[in-house]
């Protein structure tokens, strides 16, 4: 098997390890998820249409959320390369 | 001749009368490479054939057959290579074809003037890249640590509710992430300037991603210089001090040459 912390943007889906390489990979599209999800309520933030209130409970939320992410990801033994991926045109995920 | 000609170089006559050209391999693996005197000028070619080498057949293999691409590419490089070891070389771009042999002569007489001028600054010179590269993590601590705004920003910060504390968190690094891009820019530009004391010329270029580098580290600058042969050595010496004196910053320092004077030559 090829060591997790590659970092040529493949997801290493190794027969006699799918499971890493399928943690990599729903880790990959969480992640994806949660940029997206954290980018939109920083714009809504700096918007100005939120209370402090919707502004301490979202931000506590995704504090919780980037925590679970790191712990998850040193549980899968992956690190923030891993979970970078091409987004062709756009650029990369992180 | 009718057949298609593929040009590598051009280099001043006399220097082809005074050291003959070795024997070399062909574009297509079979032919030899030969010279042509066009006026004050010898161009430096091989002939290939018009329906094999075609210019639909170039585009379509350039396009669709990697394989094909890089040991082509390969073979002008390297040839372009020990051509210029031997004499003050234009180098050609890749896959520059003419016609036949009047189509170059014509292009060659109508250009002489400015290969003339260009012959002239690069003889005695030898053009050599520096590629400057950063350990973006290592910088980022030094960056935010030395910076009293941001230090004041954190102290700020750490006195929020947790969920304001993760907004203004990401508005710190992404004020950490520009500071970062300045200072690398401030760094390379001061260096770019000061090389200029050792160098004729000096251009910058694009720089490329890892995916090409293959390195960890980011490529922060990328530049080509056109430096007298008796100056290079003291041009190395000073990247040397460089490195020295900025490796634990994370700065690290490629140079490399000398090349085919490319970014020098107009005619190319």
């Amino acid at each position: 098997m090829q060591p997790a912390g590659q970092t040529n943007g493949k997801i290493n889906l190794d027969p006699d390890h799918a499971e890493h390489g399928l943690a990599q990979l729903v880790l990959t599209v969480i992640e994806l998820l949660r940029q997206i999800v954290e980018r939109h309520a920083i714009r809504r933030v700096e918007g100005g249409t939120l209370t402090d209130e919707q502004i301490e409970n979202l931000g506590e939320a995704l504090a919780n959320l980037e925590e679970k992410m790191e712990e998850l990801k040193e549980i899968f033994g992956l690190n923030a390369e891993d979970l970078n991926i091409d987004l062709g045109p756009l650029g990369s995920l992180l | 001749m009718d057949g298609l000609i593929y040009l590598y170089g051009l280099v001043p006559a006399r220097e082809t009368e005074q050291q003959p050209l070795p024997a070399l391999k062909g574009f297509d693996g079979k032919g030899e490479i030969y010279t042509v005197p066009i006026g004050s000028i010898a161009a430096i070619i091989c002939s290939l054939d018009p329906i094999e080498y075609s210019e639909e057949v170039i585009k379509d293999k350039t396009n669709n057959d990697m394989e094909w691409l890089r040991e082509k590419a390969f073979h002008h490089h390297e040839t372009a290579l020990k051509l210029s070891k031997l004499y003050t070389l234009i180098p050609l771009k890749f896959c520059t074809l003419y016609k036949n042999q009047a189509s170059l002569e014509k292009a060659v007489q109508s250009n002489e003037a400015k290969m003339l001028d260009t012959l002239d600054l690069i003889t005695g010179n030898e053009e050599w890249n520096l590629k400057i590269y950063c350990d973006d993590k290592l910088l980022k601590e030094k960056v935010s640590q030395s910076n009293p705004t941001i230090e004041a920003k954190r102290e700020e910060i750490s006195q929020l509710p947790k969920g304001k504390q993760f907004f203004e968190k990401k508005k710190l690094d992404k004020l950490i992430e520009s500071e970062l891009q300045e200072e690398k820019n401030r760094v390379s530009e001061r260096i770019h300037e000061h090389l200029q004391q050792y160098t004729l010329k000096g251009t910058n270029k694009r720089t490329w991603n890892k995916d090409v580098t293959g390195r960890k580290e980011n490529m922060t600058w990328n530049s080509v210089y056109l430096i007298s042969v008796p100056r290079v050595e003291e041009f190395l010496e000073q990247i040397q001090e460089y490195e020295k004196e900025m490796k634990k910053k994370g700065w690290q320092f490629e140079a490399s040459g000398p090349w085919p004077a490319y970014h020098f030559s107009c005619f190319s």
